[in-house]
């Protein structure tokens, strides 16, 4: 209940409400050409017409697989190996240098090559997705093993912790929120890589659906499937931050006193 | 057995010709140098000596941290090679995991050694009373005060049950009140558990306070230069600190350690 009385939340509506109807307003009296932008009452009923006739369905399902498979392969393999890279300075030095190089070039300049090996369809998508969100995951993961207190490293020695123990019982749990931090960022990435990987070449998917409305000039369709976008990379965000809230509940909020 | 001897327990802990050289670029630091002692079992036996003495160095090795350049270590006739669960260590910084609860940083050892989860948090719940934090078990680390999560750190190492508990100056974070009755706390937990202590302090009062022995380190290379016998009775409470013996006793540790050193302050500098 209180929840409807803090400002955060009331913030948010008031923001949402004048966004919208500003957007409405500029539709209707400013820039009336249908050609270049459409009222936000427009792009709704065409958003409710893709809706009833399983359209956006089948290509937001499209476009959902390819992130869902794309990220939890970045996770896993990330997370993997962003765990070895941190404890290893032999692994550090063999691959740091392409691990930075990866990490700043735009991966998306890949998309067509992937789809040539593997073709149009899912498998290149998630592709796309993996190497586009995995460095995030790879290098903040690293530097989260990196700056685990030696203190804790000694305590678990000093227990007889093995090795297996000493990732999985302090390494992992103290390099979490970076981890987490990784994923958060690897996020938004994902989704450009899905739309990327379905401007390129795809049979469905909302990548699809805007490179469609833009080669026909349809504005409202394309604005659907930019909001469908928008509103999937606000939500998978948020998911993240309630699964980092609930993890690592029990930490100090800033600095360590 | 011991009817021979009934004053003297047998040795718990054989230090024996322990020597650590450091290799710094080129050049070798002798931080300890020929170490020998041995400590009974159920004694309370402290180190003290000046920072830089490498007192926390000998410490680490005792746990299996580090290795001795020379020399061995050997606990109850046994030759220690690297860590076990036959100590436990109380760190100097409390080091507890902010991600685990009270209890389940107590049960940390007992977890890595696989006990039934059931039985480690029976033992943990009951270390956790004895050390005065019974109701704090779902709390996290920083929830709690510099005194409680020492306190939590103590119970760490006690919930292994171990047959030596090793403590690096554990109390020299903590402010003055809190170190006074965090001595007497030790002083109770010890002897209802009967656990033979090795402590590491550079305040004397503190060693004076708590200790059967006393051995006082000479600093570089760090050399026992001389080990005392504190036969003050027991229980000790603060009010000891303020008896003519107590301090008579200060100042004899003193003096060994002034001597020790040569550049030491004048006893007016302990501590009290």
């Amino acid at each position: 209940m209180d929840v409807f009385k803090r400002p955060r939340f009331y913030r948010s509506i008031i923001s949402l409400v004048v966004f919208l109807v500003g957007w409405e307003l500029l539709g209707r009296y400013v820039l009336t050409n249908k050609l270049f932008f459409v009222p936000i009452s427009d792009v709704a009923v065409v958003f409710w017409k893709l809706v009833q006739n399983g359209q956006l369905g089948v290509d937001a399902a499209a476009s959902f697989t390819a992130i869902a498979y794309g990220m939890a392969l970045a996770v896993i393999f990330g997370v993997a190996f962003g765990v070895v890279l941190g404890a290893s300075r032999t692994v550090a030095d063999y691959s740091e240098v392409y691990l930075n190089a990866l990490y700043s070039t735009p991966l998306v300049a890949v998309a067509p090559l992937l789809i040539l090996w593997l073709g149009i369809g899912l498998a290149s998508k998630v592709a796309v997705v993996f190497l586009i969100s995995v460095f995030p995951i790879v290098i903040s993961t690293a530097a989260g093993i990196r700056n685990v207190d030696r203190n804790f490293l000694d305590v678990a020695r000093a227990f007889g912790a093995t090795k297996f123990q000493i990732v999985s019982k302090v390494l992992v749990p103290a390099a979490l929120p970076f981890v987490i931090t990784g994923i958060r960022l690897a996020i938004g990435r994902a989704i450009v890589g899905v739309v990327v990987g379905e401007l390129f070449g795809a049979t469905a998917g909302l990548g699809f659906l805007i490179a469609t409305a833009g080669q026909t000039f349809d504005v409202p369709d394309l604005f659907v499937g930019v909001l469908c976008l928008a509103f999937a990379g606000v939500s998978l965000t948020w998911m993240v931050q309630a699964i980092e809230n609930r993890l690592v509940r029990g930490r100090p909020q800033g600095l360590e006193s | 057995m011991a009817q021979n001897a009934p004053s003297v327990a047998p040795d718990k802990l054989s230090v024996n010709a322990v020597g650590k050289t450091f290799l710094t670029r080129g050049s070798s630091l002798v931080v300890l140098d020929d170490i020998n002692f041995n400590v009974r079992a159920g004694e309370f036996f402290v180190i003290v000596g000046q920072s830089g003495c490498g007192k926390t160095t000998f410490l680490r090795i005792v746990q299996g941290l580090d290795q001795p350049t020379s020399g061995g270590i050997e606990l109850d006739g046994r030759p220690l090679h690297g860590p076990g669960p036959d100590r436990g260590f109380v760190f100097q910084h409390d080091a507890l995991f902010p991600w685990r609860t009270i209890l389940r940083n107590v049960m940390f050892g007992q977890e890595l050694r696989g006990t039934p989860r059931a039985e480690a948090e029976r033992e943990a719940r009951k270390i956790i009373s004895l050390v005065g934090l019974a109701g704090f078990e779902q709390h996290y680390p920083h929830e709690l005060s510099g005194g409680m999560r020492q306190r939590v750190n103590l119970a760490r190492a006690f919930a292994v049950n171990p047959d030596l508990l090793l403590m690096d100056e554990p109390f020299a974070a903590l402010d003055a009140l809190t170190r006074e009755s965090m001595q007497q706390e030790l002083v109770r937990i010890v002897a209802e558990t009967g656990k033979t202590v090795l402590f590491i302090t550079h305040q004397i009062d503190e060693a004076v306070l708590l200790a059967d022995r006393i051995a006082v380190f000479s600093a570089r290379p760090g050399r026992v230069a001389s080990i005392v016998d504190v036969d003050l009775p027991r229980p000790r409470t603060l009010a000891l600190k303020r008896t003519p013996e107590f301090q008579a006793m200060v100042e004899h540790v003193w003096s060994l350690i002034a001597g020790a050193d040569h550049d030491g302050g004048p006893p007016t500098g302990a501590h009290i």
